[in-house]
């Protein structure tokens, strides 16, 4: 084994269509890994979301613990309204903070919940930062100076643009299907430069990269990339997405080839995806069924889907809690991407909902119910799985979950909108998430060629933590992946427990900011600017 | 957080637009008038990314979640300089108030 390590992320990366990929060929490299690696499904968390995902993959908690359940979570706890998540939602320290404080160093590019930036030792680019604020989002801050130097830097490109991103949640015009897979393309070649340039310029223990692509093109393509989807005859412009579908893979393949030959043959490369993916066909207003069932009433701004997508775009969740009457609201679904259902007690998020000595009595009688909810055309359970929050988020941060997490039959997210009925059809099939992601492994040491059989997501980190050669923290809810490693390789090198994590600080002092290190002048010229200061 | 004034909320916000404009094509003159939609050319994510850098600034989390939707029910289609340091001061009031109960 050795003390160095790459990881690289696959945003919604399945083996459902990277192994037809691999088998035509369009992903020639990504085959060889394996044949000299090992793979195996990687279970993601309740709910299979991109920040609940990262975030228990790189701390080895789970949701309940490290508090990350949703894209938002409630502003506190006693309110209702929302807001984005973001580094400081993370109540467990992440794998760049366990290795520097063990004395090695990271490169950490494109994954969310690095805003604001935490202490760690090395660099990191943020994922999910809007362009505009990357410069001081960048850690240490004067890292942005030298990436903006690197061939083909474009920051509107590279990080956060709403508009951009809100396609892959909201849809967009069939136009755009061509410039949205450039676009991706373009990216992932800059995210990789970027990369290039780090390991390069100043090479780290732990190399960490996320490709987000994956995710962006299955949700809205996934008609396109999906075999069993493809159209038998295509017409020729179904023909050239699909192509092009299949040259964003193509040239991925070619950046994680690149990227592991810069690794070399000595580093202990992982790729891992935060969740899987699969097909939606249907949609299911669940705060139009609870409205039918009486557990809740619209308010007069209550936004009515009005689309054929059914979805609601990360700038308008945030105004979800203004749809809802809340003196005559007991039941409500809050955003799409929890598929949650929250029980109003009264005293606990305003005045109004139910006692608190029925909870237990409510929450029971509507699993009953959306248990009993079946298709009208077929007789079909719309749900086929629910959660109580003690089941899907037990742990230090529960008291911020839903009360209920469904799973539904297409295996796709509820919309929350208002509508007249609660299931349509889809009119085309679009890409959703699912739990199982995947992961694969090479390296000195790891076997190779062989199937194993699912992991959990909260075995990356201790089994990253290991191959760096670290003891593993003795609180991490994941464990080593031993069957990863030829026996005689991990017999030589048997786990080490170490001492518990240390739990973020809320707020840390941030000692690398450019600003402080360049004096008043500018913050002078501000003020004055503001009219403030003569 | 005792010991804030409006003055020191001003000149801790211009330091944190200085911060966070660095690369930003706009460069006119900024005023307590100055929109942060239609002036500044903000988008919603902006404003969520400058409030976590005051809530990083001042080390403690503010209602901003709350505010904005309040200033929503009221139909207040932008956001001035002002309204942001106004906002700061309440809050920054009403924390020194529970700080000294």
């Amino acid at each position: 084994m050795t003390d160095r390590a790459v990881l690289i992320g696959l945003d919604g990366a399945t083996f459902a269509t990277l192994d037809p990929l691999m088998g035509e060929g369009v992903m020639p490299f990504l085959k060889e890994f394996l044949a000299s690696g090992v793979r195996s499904e990687l279970l993601s968390v309740i709910p299979p979301l991109t920040p609940p995902g990262w975030a228990s993959l790189v701390t080895g908690r789970t949701p309940g613990n490290h508090g990350v359940m949703d894209f938002f979570r409630f502003e506190s706890p006693d309110s209702r309204y929302i807001r984005l998540v973001d580094s400081r939602d993370v109540k467990c320290e992440t794998i760049w903070s366990i290795i520097s404080r063990q004395g090695l160093k990271a490169t950490v590019l494109n994954f969310p919940l690095m805003t604001p930036p935490r202490p760690m030792s090395g660099n990191a680019v943020p994922g999910w930062a809007p362009w505009k604020h990357l410069p001081r989002l960048c850690s240490p801050q004067e890292l942005y100076d030298k990436i903006k130097a690197v061939p083909g830097f474009n920051v509107q490109e590279l990080a956060m643009d709403l508009q951009l991103e809100g396609k892959a949640i909201e849809g967009s015009s069939k136009e755009e299907y061509e410039d949205w897979i450039h676009l991706h393309i373009r990216r992932e070649k800059q995210w990789f430069e970027i990369l290039r340039y780090l390991m390069q310029e100043d090479p780290c223990d732990l190399t960490a990269i996320l490709f987000d692509g994956i995710d962006k093109l299955q949700h809205l393509l996934w008609r396109f990339i999906d075999p069993d989807c493809v159209p038998t005859h295509p017409s020729g412009w179904e023909r050239r997405i699909r192509d092009l579908c299949l040259d964003y893979f193509r040239q991925l393949d070619g950046l994680i080839a690149e990227t592991v030959a810069m690794a070399g043959p000595e580093a202990s490369v992982f790729l891992a995806s935060d969740h899987g993916f699969g097909p939606s066909t249907e949609i299911f207003y669940i705060n139009a069924w609870l409205h039918r069932q009486g557990y809740l009433e619209w308010a007069a701004g209550a936004i009515e889907d009005t689309s054929d997508a059914g979805r609601l775009g990360l700038g308008m969740i945030s105004r979800s809690p203004s749809m809802v009457d809340w003196s005559r609201t007991t039941a409500y679904g809050l955003t799409p991407s929890s598929n949650g259902v929250h029980i109003a007690v009264a005293g606990r998020r305003g005045q109004h909902g139910i006692d608190l000595k029925e909870y237990e009595r409510v929450r029971s009688v509507l699993m009953d119910q959306l248990y009993q909810l079946t298709d009208p055309a077929t007789g079909g359970r719309l749900v086929t799985q629910i959660r109580t929050r003690e089941e899907a988020f037990l742990g230090t941060r529960m008291d911020m979950a839903p009360d209920l997490t469904l799973s539904i039959r297409d295996g796709g997210f509820v919309s929350i909108l208002k509508s007249d009925v609660v299931l349509k059809p889809r009119p085309e099939v679009v890409g959703t998430h699912r739990p199982e992601g995947v992961f694969m492994a090479r390296g000195p040491g790891i076997r190779q060629g062989r199937s194993l059989p699912a992991l959990s997501i909260i075995d990356v980190a201790p089994t990253l933590v290991h191959s760096l050669g670290l003891p593993v923290p003795s609180d991490l809810e994941g464990r080593v992946a031993a069957q990863i490693f030829e026996p005689a390789s991990f017999q030589a090198r048997p786990i080490r427990v170490g001492e518990p994590t240390q739990v973020p600080e809320p707020f840390p002092q941030r000692r690398d900011r450019k600003e402080d290190k360049e004096g008043e002048a500018q913050v002078l010229e501000r003020l004055k600017q503001l009219g403030y200061v003569e | 957080m005792v010991g804030v004034t409006r003055e020191q909320i001003v000149a801790d916000l211009g330091k944190i637009f200085n911060d966070t404009m660095g690369d930003w094509e706009y460069s006119g003159e900024i005023t307590p008038e100055t929109r942060l939609f239609a002036d500044l050319g903000l988008e919603s994510i902006d404003i969520v990314a400058l409030g976590g850098a005051i809530e990083e600034h001042y080390r403690r989390n503010f209602p901003f979640a709350q505010w904005l939707a309040k200033m929503r029910e009221q139909q207040v289609d932008d956001i001035r300089v002002k309204d942001v340091i106004q906002f700061l001061q309440d809050n920054l009031k009403s924390s020194l108030v529970r700080e000294s109960q």
